[in-house]
């Protein structure tokens, strides 16, 4: 597998601390009897806060699923989810939803934006959604460090692919989030504007305290991260610290092979 | 190709669920129409079955003779070989007191022969047939309106009118004979019956046993003579043409509905069809033809009108007869029918829904075609977004119809002369602004959305803005939504508008040209007799309660040119005080001794104007006459009138046909009527009315029309909401993962459910409001357009309840497509591809 992305310039560990979102013992499965998906396996990891990591493995090997569950968007078969020092599993829809609006933000692979509303609109959704009003101070500032000044006002069909997926990092970023979820974020987006927006994320990471995790099936992508769990059949299999690429190669063709 | 559409049917069949609905309900309201006035003939044609079966043999006057049968022939019937039993039928005036001593009704009750025996054509609801010279049967709807039962004692007039005591011995259905249900009727012994209606003729002679050939050998020529089933047959046919004017109105409504339908329909496989892109695309690149995907989707469309109309069907079945039950409970005299699902019903029904449905959907089939294979590789845009740009065809639509229609609108409000041809030319002009506003809704949603949403926007919150975003951004297919629900309440504005001019005007035309409280007249159409009595003038103005007792006479006359007309006058003193007509040229101050003034319509009919001289004929010749003056139609007064004295000399003493009485200032309305009472006592045959009663029987008349109509157009708004609930529910399946992307970043499932809420709330004030806007533009045309005097009234309570109702039934259509929205899984729709 070879990617068209640039390798990262050589990256620093950053400083492991309380994790900010971990699972313990999390096991999910789809269906039942004999079409039974065992989704996750007893999966136990904890993702440091202020520290980018990236979440690797095979189609089907539930790494979305994890995703999914640890952003409280899914709910998990067995187990605890704990994001900060709150117990997923003890909320209802409701303070689900405030949780996602207050304390996590994400970052999908496509249909990110809002079509009806302007760049700006869509940045300030959470914000708004949870009646806050933003800090212009620090609006402005993600607002030049993801380069959008001058397309604050266009709607996102007047921008390109990865002028979107900037306005979403921007709006992960401007309610100052615990965690950022990121689902393939550089999916859909051509080498150098993926290469932008990873780069993106991890000065947010070294500049601005921010806790990311991100799922991908892309060893260059992976490699902006400070550490990579790779995931296979549902099961935490291995982990890497301050990848590679070819660091990132070496330990999926291990576990295909 | 086919087994491919059906197996789509079934996927979707939940998006076309409202579909099947509209159709249903279309459908629905044209077979109940005809089931309503199948069942209504039925019930007829039972009735009177049952009761001609009785009768052998039936004796009638021959056709369009007016002259009765004479008494003596009743004899030569009798004596017809095998005739056992013979009655001569007898109609005639027999004016029934009320409880207060007055006359019923405003024409006189109807004098019948009520048979006993076998001969007894009508159903007996209570008690029996009467008995001897002092026993009568009233119909079911005098006795309840006028609280008499059996055995109470009524007092009925006869041909001199002298009064006469009965016992009411029961109650009849005289439901199969129209004017005596409308009119009220009073049965007696055959023999009673000739002496009270003083008529000395029969209008039918019926026979127990007996042949057609026997009786009319005795009878001989210059009658008919018929069995009882051709009798019968011939009445219900005669009622048959009162339902099926009836049934024409209906229709008319049913059609409003199905076109309401139409849009919905339309709309639905247009959005279908833009969402299924990819499929159709995919279709065509494994090998469908252009032919074939088109067939596919009239096939689909086909499917499911056939469907919507067969439910119809039984909808329709349930609607006619519900509908006759209601009108039976309301009190209208028609006998009860057992269902009558006629071949014609179902076939026209099937008809109409699948003929509806298919040419609904032609232009969305046709769309379905242009889609190129390519588009199954290519990533799917929102279908019907962005920004509306109207094509030349569009544009020269709007420009076409809706100069067209305001024009003819304008001519028929202000520059035509007033009445049925001006109302026809605003209707035109309604119809085709209408179609104007069709082509131009896509252009019109983007500001009405904006105009409308600016408040829910504001204090909305975010999902109020978002909603109202949302509303906007496919102006295509919010127009055609919004359209469908503006017919319905177009038309209703349009009605209340009209109603609330009639009201207005009916009040302001008695408050300002004659300001009298009572006024007295004789029942009408006792034939010898219009004039009121003698005495009941000065007895009026005896009593110190009135300031004013005026009279009015009339007396046909013949002009000098040969024309007919009716010359009238009233009491001197009223002119200019009590009585003042609208001049259109000349005044009241001309009219003195050798003049006359006109009301327009007239003076137009004899072609006389202000200044014309003619003479009329009286009794001392030919006298001249010139017109002082020419006044507004629609008054109080009409045609020819000259001044009393004038009158008085030419035509002689002419006892009064109304006289008019004010109250005077400081007397309470109570003492009023009870001096007015008092002094009519003696004169049981006038009618009084008051002014103010008048006035509410009117207002009351109108307000009955309006609901019928409200009622009837109440499914066509129906209909559109189940289009609103259409489109909205489809917006979501479209919209599924960006509600997901909305949920995953903080928007509570309420905020979801309030965001859907608003949106509709949004679609359908848009829809709303076009329609009042027109609906009061064309009602203010049409009540311009219709007489001379009209009065504009917009009724702004109901205006404002329209839309608040809108709104709300908007928000209710969004309770399922939002519930469903809501209740969407986060990870599955944004996985979903």
């Amino acid at each position: 597998m070879t990617s068209a992305f640039a390798s990262p310039p050589g990256a620093a560990p950053a400083v492991p601390g309380a994790p900010a979102v971990r699972a313990e013992r999390v096991s999910k499965v789809y269906g039942t009897g004999d079409a039974a998906v065992h989704a996750l396996r007893d999966v136990d990891v904890a993702f440091a806060a202020r520290a980018f990591t990236a979440i690797m493995g095979p189609s089907g090997s539930g790494k979305s699923t994890l995703l999914h569950c640890l952003a409280g968007l899914d709910t998990v078969g067995a187990g605890r989810i704990v994001l900060g020092d709150t117990d997923l599993g003890q909320l209802n829809d409701r303070r689900l939803t405030l949780l996602r609006r207050e304390r996590v933000g994400f970052v999908f692979q496509a249909f990110n934006l809002l079509p009806t509303l302007t760049a700006e609109q869509n940045i300030l959704l959470p914000l708004q959604l949870a009646g806050r009003s933003a800090d212009r101070a620090w609006f402005d500032r993600v607002v030049d460090v993801v380069g959008l000044r001058d397309r604050l006002g266009h709607r996102p069909s007047e921008l390109s692919g990865g002028q979107q997926q900037r306005v979403a990092c921007a709006r992960a970023l401007v309610s100052r989030p615990e965690v950022i979820f990121a689902d393939e974020p550089t999916g859909n987006l051509d080498s150098a504007s993926g290469a932008e927006v990873l780069a993106f994320l991890r000065s947010s990471v070294r500049e601005m305290g921010q806790t990311i995790v991100m799922v991908t099936h892309d060893p260059v992508a992976a490699s902006y991260a400070d550490r990579v769990v790779f995931l296979r059949d549902g099961a935490i299999v291995t982990e890497l610290t301050d990848p590679t690429p070819a660091s990132v190669l070496d330990r999926l063709a291990a576990l295909e092979g | 190709m086919l087994r491919t559409t059906l197996a789509g049917l079934v996927a979707h069949r939940l998006r076309l669920l409202s579909t099947v609905v509209a159709i249903t309900l279309g459908v629905g309201f044209i077979a109940g129409t005809f089931v309503l006035t199948d069942m209504m003939n039925r019930g007829i044609t039972e009735t009177f079955a049952r009761s001609a079966d009785r009768v052998d043999v039936a004796v009638l006057p021959p056709r369009g003779s007016d002259a009765g049968i004479p008494a003596a022939l009743l004899a030569k019937v009798r004596a017809a070989p095998g005739v056992t039993e013979a009655q001569g039928l007898v109609r005639g005036d027999a004016p029934l007191l009320g409880a207060n001593g007055r006359v019923v009704g405003d024409a006189p009750t109807v004098g019948l022969a009520v048979p006993s025996g076998r001969l007894l054509r009508y159903r007996m609801e209570k008690g029996r047939a009467p008995a001897g010279p002092h026993e009568v049967v009233l119909d079911p709807w005098t006795s309840r309106r006028q609280r008499f039962a059996v055995g109470d004692t009524v007092t009925v007039l006869d041909g001199k009118n002298r009064p006469h005591r009965f016992t009411v011995s029961g109650i009849v259905d005289v439901g199969i004979d129209s004017e005596a249900s409308v009119r009220g009727a009073v049965g007696f012994a055959p023999a009673t019956a000739s002496a009270m209606t003083g008529t000395s003729t029969y209008t039918e002679i019926d026979t127990v046993g007996g042949s057609t050939a026997g009786v009319a050998a005795a009878v001989g020529s210059g009658y008919r003579t018929l069995t009882g089933d051709r009798l019968a047959a011939e009445i219900s046919k005669a009622n048959g043409a009162d339902t099926k004017l009836i049934g024409a109105g209906l229709l008319l409504f049913a059609l409003v509905a199905m076109l309401v339908s139409a849009l919905v329909i339309y709309n639905t496989f247009t959005i279908l069809i833009a969402q299924r892109t990819r499929e159709m695309a995919t279709l065509r690149c494994v090998g469908a033809t252009r032919r074939q995907v088109f067939r596919g989707v009239l096939l689909e469309a086909a499917v499911v009108g056939l469907v919507g109309s067969l439910l119809g069907i039984a909808v329709g079945v349930g609607l006619g007869a519900g509908a006759l039950a209601l009108i039976r409970s309301a009190g209208g005299q028609l006998p009860p029918a057992q269902v009558v699902l006629a071949p014609r019903t179902a076939l026209v029904a099937i008809a109409v829904g699948l003929v509806v449905t298919v040419l609904a959907a032609i232009v969305p089939a046709r769309a379905a075609t242009r889609i190129a294979p390519v588009a199954a590789l290519r990533d799917e845009r929102e279908p019907g977004g962005g920004r509306f740009r109207p094509g030349a065809f569009r544009i020269a639509a709007t420009v076409l119809f809706g100069g067209a229609g305001l024009l003819a609108a304008v001519v028929g409000a202000v520059g035509m002369p007033k009445g049925e041809t001006a109302m026809y030319a605003v209707a035109c002009g309604g119809a085709l602004v209408f179609l104007a506003v069709i082509a131009l809704m896509p252009v019109l949603v983007g500001p009405l959305g904006r105009a409308v949403g600016a408040l829910p926007g504001r204090f909305g919150g975010v999902p109020g803005r978002l909603a109202v975003a949302n509303a906007r951004r496919t102006p295509r297919r919010t127009a055609t939504t919004t359209i469908a629900l503006t017919v319905g309440v177009g038309l209703m504005s349009l009605f209340a508008v009209v109603a609330a001019g009639g009201k207005a005007g009916a009040a302001r035309q008695v408050d300002d040209q004659f300001p009298v409280d009572y006024q007295i007249r004789a029942q009408f159409d006792r034939e010898a007799d219009r004039t009121l009595p003698a005495g009941l003038t000065a007895a009026l103005r005896a009593r110190p309660e009135f300031s004013a007792v005026l009279e009015e006479r009339s007396k046909d006359a013949r002009l000098g040119n040969g024309d007919e007309t009716t010359v009238s006058t009233l009491t001197a003193s009223a002119w200019g005080t009590i009585m003042k007509p609208k001049f259109r040229s000349g005044s009241l101050d001309a009219f003195g001794p050798g003049t006359a003034i006109l009301d327009e319509v007239v003076a137009k009919s004899l072609g006389l104007r202000t200044g014309s001289r003619t003479t009329i004929a009286t009794r001392t010749g030919p006298t001249p006459v010139r017109v002082a003056g020419v006044f507004a139609a629609g008054g109080p007064l009409s045609g020819f009138v000259l001044p009393e004295a004038d009158f008085r000399r030419h035509f002689g003493a002419v006892a009064p046909e109304h006289v008019y009485a004010k109250v005077r200032d400081g007397v309470g309305a109570d003492a009023g009527r009870a001096a007015l009472d008092a002094a009519t006592r003696a004169y049981p045959t006038v009618r009084v009315q008051s002014a103010a009663e008048s006035k509410d029987q009117l207002t009351k008349a109108i307000d009955t029309v309006f609901m019928i109509f409200g009622g009837l157009l109440g499914l066509a708004i129906v209909i559109a909401l189940f289009g609103i609930a259409n489109t909205l529910s489809l917006s979501v399946v479209e919209r599924t993962r960006e509600s997901a992307l909305l949920r995953a970043i903080g928007l509570t499932k309420r905020q979801l459910r309030r965001m859907l809420s608003v949106e509709a709330l949004v679609m359908a004030v848009m829809g709303a409001v076009t329609g009042v806007v027109l609906g009061v533009a064309f009602g203010l045309a049409a009540t311009e357009a219709m007489t001379e005097d009209s009065i504009l009234a917009v009724p702004y309570g109901q205006i404002i309840a329209f839309v608040a109702l809108a709104g709300l039934a908007g928000v209710l259509a969004a309770i399922l497509p939002s519930r469903r929205a809501a209740k969407t899984s986060i990870v599955e729709s944004l996985a979903h591809d």
